[in-house]
């Protein structure tokens, strides 16, 4: 045996960081051989579609579901009704607030649950829904969230008192029937002092649109209740089995201990399987109803129409700086278009999740933010997109900020970030909006990005290729 | 619903027989009635390719045809690919350059290359890129995709020289 190893030796002993490692999942999917939820069978189990509204608002005048009980294979259908004496009709959401399960009177957004029809397969699924005769009145529909705060149009009825006031929400006192909060950080107004007496200073008005996941397998859920045990097993696409398992508790009484929820194989995620949809409630229930298994997965319209969506962010920025390019203050309000009900995936304590994040890499001594949430007649939503809750939003706004002053400055922007960078010496760094940064050394890896793209051959070669 | 026909395919060397409506998915027949749940479920608009099987030597998506127009056909699913004992090269390449994560995609992806390296035997990068245009992935990017069929393709490539 050898005295001493190498380094490399005994990094690659190891087995740890850098070392190259292979998936054990891979095999089976190769070969066909995931146990995705949709692959699951149980015996006698039935099949769970719904019935969705075609319309943004409207009133539910009616459901009528004689036809739709007649057509062969199909059990059940489901309707807000059915679920009231049981108190199912609504579902606490991961943000404060509370969704319809099955539409309660008036739908909010195009697509939304309105009755789970309940049947032996697919097939008599679709053929009951077709069945399920819904009368609606349309209402005035608010797709853009500035409309939305001044409209006389109230989207959620169930939040305003009968005197008319408009009581606080889980995030403290709204401004307006279709507001669900406001969230600040930072000091407003030593903020605008700063910017206001700044000797340079540069605004930008940004849209970060709505956006949908979209993971190759769509989301769904088999709930399977023992009724001789009184425990529920629940297959699901869950990014958040733990969540899951929580609201399902809350929401049929079943103690929790007596829940099992499994996540099998999922087929991609990206925020959308964080959230807890009308379709794992409608299963549950409907197992219960029954005695038997109960599947439901969406199709891809289902799934791109209803389930949660990411981004939604209309920016707004202040940034100033002296000549030299040394920043000063930044200010950001963001105007959240959230649909019909907060059902934001972010932990409930943040609103806006990470959003005071924004003030990014930079040593940014003043800084402000505000975000007002604002119901609309879109779906529901708000997950973290291949992202932590919020900071693709956060980093978008703060880089285009960069951008923006360094046109304003006719500086490089590669130039201003490496002057406005934290400096290496400044950790543990106290950001202005809150968050301590325990460590980092922004100059060395900008100067190595700045390299490895050959960034002085790059301007060279733009400066060449464009000739004003 | 009208009345169901009797339908019979060949499905991974075994002859299946069975009465189905005329509305009945060929996915959905693979999936429900006969168990094979390699090829999935993304779109069920022929968009993603999740779907994807080999009918009579041809690529299809097996979500927008129905069982009866398959009569009498000859079908190949992932299952009929390569088992555990006799990995096909492209199931070996993806497992060996990282062209999958969640997985989903993979059997129609493996499915349509099959038929790919079969129609190109030693593709460029652009011809994969083209001949795998139908199948959509969300995880990976397709990099790494391109990567384990040009490593199939080489080694099938040098396994039939080598025969030869």
């Amino acid at each position: 045996m050898k005295d001493e190893i190498t380094r490399e030796e005994r990094v690659d002993n190891l087995k740890g960081m850098g070392c190259s490692r292979k998936r054990v999942e891979d095999a089976r999917f190769t070969q066909g051989k995931g146990n995705y939820v949709d692959d699951i069978k149980l015996d006698g189990m039935l099949f769970g579609d719904f019935v969705r509204s075609p319309y943004a608002h409207a009133r539910v005048k009616s459901i009528n579901k004689d036809t739709a009980l007649k057509v062969p294979g199909v059990l059940a259908v489901l309707t807000a009704d059915d679920l009231r004496p049981l108190g199912l009709h609504w579902m606490p959401t991961l943000a404060g607030d509370k969704q319809m399960v099955l539409a309660d009177g008036k739908v909010l957004f195009q697509g939304q649950e309105v009755a789970f029809v309940v049947a032996e397969d697919r097939y008599a699924a679709a053929d009951g829904i077709e069945a399920v005769e819904v009368e609606y009145e349309e209402l005035p529909v608010l797709v853009n969230p500035f409309e939305a705060l001044k409209s006389d149009v109230v989207l959620r009825e169930d939040l305003v008192a009968e005197d008319g006031s408009i009581p606080a929400g889980a995030h403290g006192p709204r401004k307006h029937h279709n507001h669900i909060f406001t969230w600040e950080a930072g000091d407003k107004g030593p903020t605008e002092e700063v910017i206001a007496n700044a000797e340079v200073v540069a605004e930008e008005s940004m849209y970060y649109h709505r956006t949908h996941p979209c993971p190759l397998e769509t989301c769904g859920c088999v709930a399977s209740m023992d009724k001789v045990n009184g425990k529920l097993t629940l297959w699901g696409t869950f990014q958040a089995p733990h969540a899951i398992r929580t609201v399902v508790s809350l929401i049929s009484g079943i103690e929790e201990h007596n829940i099992r929820v499994i996540s099998p194989d999922i087929g991609g995620g990206f925020g959308n399987k964080v959230g807890a949809y009308p379709g794992y409630v409608c299963s549950v229930v409907a197992s219960i109803v029954t005695g038997k298994p109960v599947k439901w997965i969406e199709d891809r319209m289902d799934n791109l129409m209803t389930t949660a969506f990411a981004r939604d962010y209309h920016m707004n920025g202040k940034i100033s700086a002296t000549k030299e390019g040394k920043i000063t203050g930044l200010q950001c309000h963001v105007t959240a278009d959230h649909g019909g009900f907060d059902a934001c995936a972010d932990p409930t304590k943040f609103p806006a999740g990470f959003m005071n994040i924004c003030t990014g890499s930079y040593d940014i001594p003043t800084a402000f933010l505000e975000v007002d949430g604002v119901y609309t007649n879109k779906a529901p939503g708000g997950v973290s997109y291949r992202c932590s809750f919020r900071v693709t939003e956060a980093v978008y706004f703060i880089e285009r900020m960069i951008e923006v002053l360094a046109i304003k400055l006719n500086m490089d922007a590669a130039e201003l970030r490496r002057i406005n960078f934290i400096k290496k010496e400044q950790f543990p760094y106290k950001a202005a909006l809150g968050w301590e940064y325990d460590s980092g050394d922004y100059h060395t890896a900008w100067d190595k990005a700045l390299k490895t793209v050959d960034y002085d051959g790059l301007r060279a070669e733009q400066a060449q290729r464009v000739r004003f | 619903m009208s009345k169901k026909k009797h339908v019979t395919l060949n499905v991974n060397g075994k002859t299946e027989e069975f009465l189905a409506e005329p509305r009945e998915l060929l996915i959905y027949t693979l999936r429900e009635r006969l168990n094979i749940t390699g090829p999935h479920i993304g779109c069920e608009t022929s968009h993603c390719g999740a779907c994807t099987v080999t009918i009579n030597g041809k690529s299809v998506k097996s979500c927008t045809m129905f069982a009866v127009q398959a009569e009498g056909a000859e079908i190949t699913t992932i299952e009929g690919i390569g088992g555990p004992d006799n990995l096909h090269p492209l199931q070996e390449a993806f497992k060996e350059h990282h062209g999958l994560q969640c997985g989903y995609c993979t059997p129609g992806m493996i499915t349509r290359a099959t038929k790919l390296l079969e129609e190109i035997p030693n593709p460029t990068e652009a011809e994969i890129r083209f001949g795998m245009a139908g199948n959509l992935c969300r995880c990976t990017g397709y990099q790494n995709i391109v990567k384990s069929i040009q490593a199939a393709a080489a080694q099938m490539s040098a396994a039939k020289e080598a025969a030869e």
